[in-house]
């Protein structure tokens, strides 16, 4: 109905997508790790690992580069600050000073943050959302005894984002209703345009609060209480995933290793 | 039986009593209506049905369990689902079959057992097909039948509904009281809080509040008889009733408790058949 958002689930059956979420959620952490300490091998082997993903998950190039597209203009502020302001031996010797090592630097850092990109991509195109909050919830299941609300923060967060189209709507909503009586949205300055959400912020705080006070009572009336529940599926390891679990650690294990290698 | 005594609430301590001493029983499997004006205390009676409010006077005994006792609240809200009059506020899951799973859940039931619920109760409002969709992308009149299918895989004893007509086209109307009449086959009691005089003809028994007060308890045919007395208080009868009262009113012979068209029809082909209008 509305514009895909980013990274939004695209369902599917690829054997990504048949992963157990909590598979998925703990690959990304490591390959976090891996990306965040990767030199230039390391780097090369992630890439890999990130196109055989991709291609495993059955998702096209365009839906990456898609994920990708609205932080372009980060990506590339990120390396000219990186290839400008870093002392070293210059390339050239125009002012502002370009050096190789400003240039390895922005290459290093700019393909660090796109790796991590495409990776939580990867995961959360290929993990409807309920099931990525039952994943988290399993995971931080053992630390309730030391006094996280496992339960707790996933109902809140999925109660969260059951709301999202809902308030979005709600703008649409507000905004029409103003626009019959003559506002206008679309043109002016930015100053102008600013002010005008504003007019639409305060309603929607007010209607936010009026909902989540209804909500309330309407989760306690069935029944909600803090502390254990139980959902309509429990996550269950299957042989495939132990075995990908076991297969990714080992190998980015393999991967933080190499750098420890006289390469 | 939900047995309400010599209720008493005011929502502000200073303010009049919202309900001025509400007496009321509702035995199981009992289809009941409550209608009354605006602001006449209905939805406050009902949020007291499975404690959501606690009588500040008088009590509340839902099959013996006070609603005062924190402690019975959870097996009472079990026994009495409640389906609040805005679907779009009480949907908590991210899909249909995990909202209606989210009640299950509160219960700690194990995960085969709130599968076989949770499509026990979309078959029974007809939404199966509709299990995998989010709730916002459905239509005001499915996102009351999920609602409603929340509440009955509870597998409650008692379901309370709020207005849960109101904002429907005929078609989704008929939808969610044909699913209330499935209730009721069932032995389940339905508490239907309405403005609609219309959809309660059938009703077993007819509550009319006004002021905080109940000013008639009865069949429907009882209380339509006192088309006056519903006048005074702002409300109006079924119109096939209206219409025979209009009759009366003109002086011709007809019934005063006329509730259906079927009613009506045989009411005045006999009229017409006698030949004159001049009364019996
Ligand atoms: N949360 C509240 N705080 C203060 N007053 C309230 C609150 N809720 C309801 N009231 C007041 O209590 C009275 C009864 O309200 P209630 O909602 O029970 O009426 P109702 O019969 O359900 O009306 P309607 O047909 O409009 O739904 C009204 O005068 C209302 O203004
Ligand atoms: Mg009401």
């Amino acid at each position: 109905m509305k514009t895909l958002h980013l990274g939004q689930f695209i369902p599917g059956d690829s054997p990504v997508h048949r992963l157990d979420p909590r598979v998925k959620i703990l690959t990304v952490l490591l390959l976090s790790i891996v990306i965040l300490n990767a030199g230039a091998v390391e780097s090369l082997v992630v890439t890999a690992f990130l196109l055989a993903a991709v291609a495993l998950s059955g998702l096209s190039v365009d839906r990456i580069a898609a994920a990708l597209r609205p932080l372009a203009w980060f990506f590339a502020i990120l390396f000219c600050l990186h290839l400008f302001f870093t002392e070293g031996r210059p390339i050239f010797s125009s002012l502002p000073t370009v050096t190789y090592e400003g240039l390895g630097l922005g290459a290093a850092v700019t393909w660090q943050f796109v790796a991590l990109v495409v990776s939580a991509a990867v995961l959360t195109m290929t993990t409807a959302p309920s099931e990525l909050v039952g994943g988290f919830e399993r995971l931080l299941r053992p630390f309730n005894r030391l006094g996280v609300p496992s339960h707790d923060i996933a109902i809140m967060v999925s109660v969260a984002l059951r709301f999202v189209p809902t308030l979005l709507e709600e703008v649409e909503r507000m905004k029409e209703a103003q626009a019959a009586r003559g506002a206008d949205f679309a043109g002016g300055g930015l100053i102008r345009r600013l002010r005008k959400m504003a007019t639409l912020v305060i309603p929607l705080i007010l209607c936010t609060f009026r909902r989540a006070d209804e909500l309330a009572l309407a989760m306690e009336g069935r029944g909600y209480h803090r502390g254990p529940r139980t959902y309509l599926r429990e996550l269950k390891f299957t042989r495939a995933d132990y075995a990908a679990l076991l297969a990714v650690t080992a190998f980015l294990a393999g991967v933080e290793a190499l750098r420890f290698l006289p390469l | 039986m939900i047995k309400a005594e010599h209720l008493i609430y005011r929502y502000e301590p200073k303010d009049a009593p919202v309900l001025e001493g509400v007496s009321l029983e509702i035995p199981e499997g009992q289809y009941v209506a409550v209608i009354g004006p605006n602001g006449c205390g209905k939805t406050t009676l009902v949020k007291h049905f499975n404690a959501l409010l606690v009588p500040q006077q008088g009590e509340v005994l839902v099959d013996g369990l006070d609603t005062k006792d924190p402690g019975a609240h959870r097996e009472i809200r079990r026994r009495v689902g409640m389906v609040f009059q805005n679907p779009d506020n009480q949907i908590v899951g991210m899909s249909v079959e995990e909202d209606v799973a989210f009640g299950p859940g509160n219960l700690g039931l194990a995960p085969a057992e709130i599968r076989g619920r949770v499509g026990v109760a979309l078959e029974t409002v007809g939404m199966l097909r509709f299990a995998k969709r989010a709730p916002h992308s459905l239509s005001g009149g499915e996102k009351r039948l999920v609602a409603i299918a929340g509440v009955l895989a509870m597998r409650p004893a008692y379901v309370v509904l709020d207005e849960p007509t109101s904002y429907l086209d005929p078609a989704g109307r008929e939808r969610v009281l044909n699913v209330l009449w499935e209730l009721r086959q069932e032995g389940i009691s339905v508490i239907h809080v309405t403005h609609s005089m219309d959809e309660i003809v059938d009703a077993d028994r007819v509550v009319v509040m006004s002021g905080g007060k109940i000013i008639r308890d009865g069949a429907p045919r009882e209380v339509f008889r006192e088309a006056d007395v519903l006048r005074a208080v702002g409300l109006s009868t079924p119109q096939v009733t209206e219409l025979m009262g209009r009759l009366r009113a003109q002086g011709c012979g007809v019934r005063p408790d006329v509730l259906s068209v079927e009613e009506a029809f045989r009411e005045i082909t006999a009229l017409l058949g006698s030949g004159t209008g001049g009364g019996r």
